[in-house]
């Protein structure tokens, strides 16, 4: 089987623009050349790896432009191979692209603007759980809740941005034209409540717990966190308060003590 | 054999989920793209979940990847027979063909030359699945641009002798065999009269689109009307065979879609008789 796997090897390089001896391998005929029949399969894969990226990132689209999209395109295709059985995951490193090579990286806000589509993306068919019910705090006890850690629904993410990227991405879906970048500092989250995805801004208060709740940090270890905000009376109902919210917001998985 | 027919359907498309889900529409059956389904969760499963309850579904797959000289990817395998056990399929199908190799996929349906140790190899790879999943498993034939130097037979040839090796069924794309019978210059009827009748177990038809001198195969038109002839004679030849609509891009409106499958009712209904027409009531269990 040595030879059907160089025929293989060949041809895949052909597909991804290396120098390919496989083109030896084609019978051509009278109307069209082995090259011809062979470029039919290599212009073929590029498309459909651009359409794959075109999908998932329609709103970095419509900001960069077609002709600046379309160089981000053909750069990731050059850079990235799809390791995957699905043309879904394939763009999964676009933010590393536009973080690290010129022009993009010029770009600070091209990196969140891809990061809030890809939350959005993972988002939809991220794994399913039954959340829980604000009832269930009732059976927690008072000796217990310092060490109650939570588990959250896998779509949530947290968004810290340097940029307003997110009001950028707003107007972008809605097809309006963004706003002026402007630098300002601010944390999103985006999750999935049921089968439709969900976006909101958080307080700095409400992304220090968060981070902590999602880093596998206790109850007792979100309230201290929460000490930078908060005086030591308030802290404990400011902790619980968000705690009702996202259990609320169906967020939250379940607890564990 | 008797082979189970359970109509004809269409490929479940996520343009069409709300109007399936709103309307119900006469349709035998549907195709999923097993791909699709093959998430963790979230709304492509939960629509999955409420059209299967209403329709017989059969899978199809386009990244087994049969033909590669890499390993069979055991997780795919895993997360397709999980699959299965939730969709419940009448059979499951994917493409005589390879994909990927060191790992890198194409994303495309790329020939195999047609030779003895190509069929080796992949007969036994697919007798490796068939174990795995547990099943039979369909292979569809390619519309395909090129030939190999060293293929020793026709395509009919190599696909039936690996199905008969690998004790499988075929999945037969009448709209294949008219592109590549175009693309290679042979004669489509030859193709058809040339694979084993009792080995087929579903039809493919859909539309294709000419580059130059040759077909694509590019599923964003109407079926044309000579792989309209080309699929009564099919018929003449095989018998009632379930049968669907690919359709992939330029996708329209699900009623004309709709109406496009009746042609292809109407055309069986003038070739054969309404006995072999005849579906099974309980079709909708499938096969867990």
């Amino acid at each position: 089987m040595p030879e059907l796997r160089q025929l293989q090897q060949s041809f895949m390089g052909y597909l991804l623009g290396e120098a390919s001896p496989v083109v030896e391998q084609i019978e051509s005929s009278a109307d069209t050349s082995a090259q011809q029949r062979l470029d039919i399969y290599a212009t073929g894969y590029r498309l459909r790896l651009k359409e794959a990226i075109m999908s998932d990132y329609g709103r970095l689209h419509f900001y960069l432009g077609d002709e600046s999209f379309e160089l981000l395109m053909d750069r990731y295709i050059d850079m990235y191979h799809s390791p995957h059985t699905s043309l879904r995951y394939y763009s999964e490193h676009i933010e590393a692209l536009l973080a690290e090579h010129k022009p993009f990286s010029e770009v600070p806000e091209l990196v969140e603007i891809a990061r809030i589509e890809r939350a959005f993306n993972d988002s939809f068919d991220s794994a399913n759980c039954n959340t829980m019910k604000i009832e269930q705090l009732a059976q927690i006890q008072p000796e217990d809740w310092p060490e109650v850690r939570l588990q959250f629904h896998s779509s949530l993410k947290v968004l810290p941005c340097e940029y307003n990227s997110f009001p950028i991405w707003k107007a972008l879906s809605e097809e309006e034209t963004p706003p002026t970048l402007v630098k300002e500092n601010s944390s999103w989250i985006v999750w999935r409540k049921e089968l439709v995805s969900r976006y909101r801004t958080l307080s700095d208060e409400e992304a220090d717990a968060l981070n902590m709740a999602m880093a596998g940090g206790s109850f007792g270890e979100i309230c201290k966190k929460l000490l930078d905000h908060f005086d030591e009376e308030t802290t404990p109902q400011q902790a619980i308060f968000f705690l009702q919210t996202w259990i609320n917001e169906k967020m939250v998985c379940q607890l564990s003590v | 054999m008797t082979r189970p027919f359970l109509g004809f359907g269409l490929g479940l498309r996520t343009e069409h989920y709300q109007y399936v889900l709103d309307n119900k529409p006469a349709v035998d059956w549907f195709e999923i793209l097993s791909e699709n389904y093959m998430v963790p969760g979230g709304k492509p499963l939960a629509n999955l979940d409420l059209i299967r309850a209403d329709y017989p579904m059969v899978m199809h797959g386009v990244s087994l990847s049969i033909g590669s000289t890499d390993p069979l990817n055991k997780k795919y395998l895993k997360d397709l027979k999980e699959l299965a056990q939730r969709v419940e399929p009448h059979w499951i199908s994917d493409h005589l063909c390879w994909t990927s190799v060191d790992g890198n996929n194409s994303h495309d349906l790329l020939p195999l030359p047609y030779n003895e140790v190509t069929i080796n190899h992949i007969a036994d790879r697919i007798k490796q699945v068939q174990d795995y999943l547990g099943r039979q498993i369909l292979m569809e034939n390619l519309s395909s641009y090129v030939t190999y130097n060293d293929s020793e037979m026709s395509e009919w040839e190599f696909l039936n002798e690996i199905v008969k090796r690998a004790d499988s069924l075929v999945l037969l794309d009448i709209n294949n065999i008219f592109v590549s019978a175009h693309n290679h210059h042979f004669e489509p009827i030859d193709y058809i009269r040339g694979i084993d009748i009792d080995r087929v177990m579903q039809f493919h038809l859909a539309g294709h689109s000419y580059s130059g001198e040759m077909i694509i195969d590019t599923h964003d038109h109407d079926v044309c009307d000579p792989v309209w002839t080309l699929y009564a004679e099919a018929l003449k030849h095989f018998g009632a065979v379930s049968t669907m609509i690919e359709r992939d891009d330029n996708i329209p409106e699900f009623p004309m879609l709709r109406a496009e499958l009746a042609v292809a009712e109407r055309i069986a209904a003038d070739t054969l008789s309404a006995d072999m027409l005849q579906i099974p009531e309980n079709r909708l269990s499938g096969v867990a």
